[in-house]
């Protein structure tokens, strides 16, 4: 018959593959085959009939030649390259990439892998033409199942194989050869970037490869991985095999990028240069690992390939959102520097257009605000002045004021604990100097009348947008209405509170202060910001304190008018200026009491006489206790000249005709309580003057003490201390005041009901309250007010109920 | 020791002198306004009649135009004289 023996060292001849395992990654063969050899063979098959089936052979034995050598061959590469705890302990694999210790290393080996399995699959690809050699027709049907025979067969299932037995940590090996090919790749680049000082350095390094400058090897590594970039693509394996790698490496350099080029800096704009850095570079790489193969020429920008160009929007958007990301994760310090920092808010601006990402604003926002400002250690100044930029600032970024409603929702309830946030707002709002809050006043735009918006909104119709979307309605719950939300910034401040008249009581109490502590009968700039919150805020709130603005003028035309020559009251021994007030337009003023000496009280009944005598039928009551008084005193052979408080001065005054007070008597003398009265004396004994040489005695010290010295500073402090104490009374005084009106219903319900509880009481006075349209009160300030009765003993509290004191 | 005081600057609020706190007609108190007037004191002055009895100008004058025949003081019904100081 035939040869057996023969004929398959033939067949062996022609497909190495079939020889064993052993064989097949060795060369096809050496040279081309003998065409009699075919011939032999194809005879001898066609006799046998067994084409198709030495075929389906030939094709078993390529799969797992493929599955058992060249697969594993490929994959022991990289086994034991990376370490073990690099391989669970980073969850992005790009990030393992970073933390790789030798990355050359695995360049190389990576370089070697491919260029081993190329080399095998050049092999295997020889075998179809070959087989088609064979068999000299290729279109027999029985083929076409043959995954020899089918398009990229051989490719697939190595695609298959290697996926299939893909290692865990093979990804960061692709990272690993991706990372040094980009950075051969961006080295022309980077020499650009770093130009002179780093010279001095890195003079000795080459940035590509770390290799020294003269011995760069960078050209050669190029075409090295150029070469296994065409190899692998050739191999179909490019996208399926290493891209997932790429993409994260890509996203860290990105990421990178913007970290480095972007981190801080907020007052240019940088999505155009990413952009540009984006398409320039990464996207250039790309091309470059797609189309090596191709000639360089022929490329340009439209017939980039394929994957290159869905790589491009994927990466694009993935720009977008880490750009995004890293400006909202500083966009707490783009609010405080906000006027500068608007090209940040504007690249936000158009990346919020194209990615949604109000809702990680929104909570990023608010946990940083809480974390930087809305706690204890920070003053209620800063916290406004953060309040007022962020308003600024969001306002900027959405002009529709949903995402400023939701951020600053937890400001405004903070704020709204403090208690000195209200006259921190109006002392910003008047305050001299450029802050935030006066200049917003300054630029006066006038209040907005209801009626007006009103109309505005039916007449703009075609202008209305929806409210954006995503918006957490519980959050929208205070005022709803876009008017509101399109306030401005003072209003928005006030807002806080949510009522005027709050802030315009404490803007009173503030500016009586002001002008009692100044006396200076210069009001103009009080009456310019006065002005101008009444543009902002109408008359009606502003009233009282306008006449207060006027009883300073007058009272200065008055002092003017009395120390006039034909006028001045005869054997004057001082000048006496007077503040005259409308008190029903001031707070009321605290209850400290003063008992001038009689000396002093004739000259201020001479100015009360000169009054009345100028202004007919009225006279005057003297507030003793607020003033200043210029005194001089001489003791032993120093003079000191210095401006005080009346109640200092009259307490100086006393040691005059007696050395020795002791606290009862001067009391007695002054009507000042004792403790208040100690209090002041202190002020004398820093200044070395009055010394108490027995608890309760206070003693005029004669001779300068060697103290004295070493109070001087100390005294300057306590003067300055002693100009800021308030004239007026405190707020909560004055509130207790206003209940103060519902004393006698009190009085009245509980002679007839004889004890009542106190939400009973609250309620009736609620009914009086709002049928005289009266004050408003909370059943806690009830319940102090009446707390206060019990402890004067004209209420009596027990089992829950009030009584009246019998 | 000799305190001498060389200039004091004091802090006083003015009231009518009149036997009322309110004015009879407004309700209001003498030192604040009528209801038409703003501002207190020099612009809106007490008026006294001869019986005694005194209101914001403003408002006695609104009252006696309100009466057609015989100007009546509102508190006790005697005709109204102005009480010139």
């Amino acid at each position: 018959m035939c040869d057996f023996a023969a004929l398959w060292a033939d067949v062996v001849k022609i497909f190495p593959v079939l020889g064993g395992v052993n064989q097949a990654a060795a060369a096809v063969s050496a040279g081309p085959v003998d065409e009699k050899v075919f011939e032999n063979v194809r005879h001898h098959l066609t006799m046998f009939g067994g084409i198709d089936t030495f075929a389906a052979l030939v094709d078993l034995e390529i799969q797992s030649s493929i599955r058992k050598v060249l697969v594993p061959k490929f994959w022991k590469h990289f086994h034991g390259l990376v370490p073990p705890e690099l391989q669970s302990g980073f969850s992005d694999q790009a990030l393992a990439i970073e933390a790789l210790p030798d990355k050359n290393r695995l360049f190389t080996q990576f370089i070697e892998a491919v260029n081993e399995l190329h080399e095998g699959f050049q092999n295997l690809m020889q075998v179809k033409p070959r087989l088609i050699q064979l068999i000299g027709n290729a279109e027999r049907p029985a083929l076409r199942t043959v995954k020899l025979m089918q398009e990229d067969g051989i490719k697939n299932c190595m695609r298959d194989c290697l996926l299939a037995q893909l290692p865990p940590t093979f990804s960061v090996v692709v990272g690993a050869f991706y990372w040094v090919h980009f950075k051969l790749f961006t080295k022309a680049s980077h020499l650009a970037l770093t130009t002179v000082d780093s010279d001095v350095f890195d003079e000795l390094l080459c940035v590509g490869c770390n290799f020294d400058v003269e011995q760069c090897c960078c050209q050669k590594l190029t075409e090295m991985v150029n070469k296994t970039n065409t190899r692998l693509f050739e191999m179909n394996l490019t996208d399926r095999l290493t891209g997932s790698a790429l993409t994260a490496l890509i996203r860290l350099k990105i990421k990178e990028h913007i970290n480095d080029t972007c981190m801080g800096i907020f007052d240019r704009s940088h999505l155009k240069q990413l952009e540009t850095w984006l398409s320039d570079v990464i996207m250039s790489w790309l091309a470059n690992i797609f189309s090596e193969w191709k000639a360089k020429d022929c490329m340009s920008e439209d017939d980039a390939p394929a994957p290159v160009q869905s790589f491009k929007v994927k990466l694009t958007y993935y720009m977008y959102e880490t750009f995004a990301q890293s400006v909202i994760g500083q966009f707490f310090s783009i609010i405080i520097d906000y006027p500068d920092s608007i090209p940040a808010i504007d690249d936000l601006k158009i990346c919020m257009e194209k990615i949604d990402m109000r809702i990680y604003l929104t909570e990023s926002l608010r946990s940083s605000l809480e974390a930087r400002i809305l706690h204890p250690g920070v003053n209620t100044m800063d916290i406004l002045t953060g309040y007022v930029a962020a308003i600024k600032a969001i306002r900027h970024l959405d002009n529709t004021g949903v995402i400023l409603e939701m951020v600053t929702a937890p400001i405004k309830d903070y704020l709204r604990k403090r208690n000195d946030t209200v006259r921190r707002v109006v002392t910003g709002l008047t305050e001299e100097g450029p802050t935030d809050l006066s200049e917003e006043l300054a630029k006066g735009e006038a209040i907005k009348d209801g009626k007006d918006s009103g109309a505005d909104e039916f007449s703009n119709w075609e202008n209305w947008e929806p409210d954006p979307f995503g918006i957490d309605a519980s959050v929208m719950q205070y005022n709803s209405s876009r008017k509101m939300r399109s306030a401005d910034i003072i209003s928005m401040v006030v807002d806080i509170y949510g009522s005027k008249e709050l802030f315009m009581t404490e803007y009173r109490n503030l500016m009586a202060d002001r002008l009692l502590s100044q006396l200076d009968f210069n009001s103009e700039k009080e009456i310019r910001n006065l002005e101008l919150l009444k543009i902002r805020f109408g008359e009606s709130l502003l009233h009282s304190c306008e006449v207060m603005l006027k009883d300073v003028t007058d009272s200065k035309r008055i002092n003017a008018h009395i120390h006039g020559e034909s006028n001045r009251p005869e054997n004057q021994q001082f000048d006496i200026s007077s503040l005259i007030v409308s008190a029903q337009f001031w707070p009321s003023f605290n209850k400290e009491s003063l008992q001038l000496p009689e000396e002093i009280e004739t000259e201020f009944k001479k100015y009360t006489k000169a009054y009345e005598a100028y202004k007919g039928n009225r006279t005057l009551n003297w507030r003793t206790v607020t003033g200043r008084v210029n005194i001089e005193i001489e003791i032993g052979d120093r003079t000191m000249e210095m401006v005080v408080s009346p109640t200092l001065a009259v307490i100086i005054y006393h040691f005059q005709d007696k050395s020795e007070w002791t606290l009862e008597d001067l009391s007695a003398i002054t009507k000042v309580p004792q403790s208040a009265l100690r209090r002041r004396l202190s002020f004398w004994q820093n200044h070395g003057l009055i010394s108490e040489t027995t608890p309760g005695l206070f003693t005029l010290l004669e001779k300068e003490s060697e103290e004295k010295s070493q109070f001087e500073e100390m005294s300057l402090a306590e003067a300055d201390e002693e100009d800021l104490e308030s004239a007026m009374a405190s707020a909560s005084d004055q509130r207790e005041e206003e209940l103060q009106v519902f004393w006698s219903y009190i009085v009245g319900m509980l002679t007839n009901l004889d004890s009542m509880p106190i939400d009973r009481i609250h309620q009736m006075l609620k009914l009086f309250a709002s049928h005289s349209g009266g004050v408003e009160f909370t059943q806690d300030e009830l319940k102090h007010f009446l707390q206060r009765k019990v402890r004067e003993h004209k209420l009596i509290f027990s089992g829950g109920v009030y009584q009246l004191a019998k | 020791m000799k305190v001498t005081i060389k200039s004091w600057t004091g802090v006083a609020t003015w009231r009518w002198i009149a036997n009322d706190e309110n004015c009879g007609i407004c309700r209001m108190s003498f030192e604040s306004t009528c209801p038409e007037c703003a501002l207190p004191g020099d612009d809106c002055p007490l008026v006294w009649g001869v019986c005694s009895h005194c209101f914001h100008m403003h408002c006695i004058v609104k009252w006696l135009n309100l009466q057609p025949l015989n100007k009546q003081c509102p508190m006790c019904r005697q005709s109204w004289k102005f009480n010139i100081h």
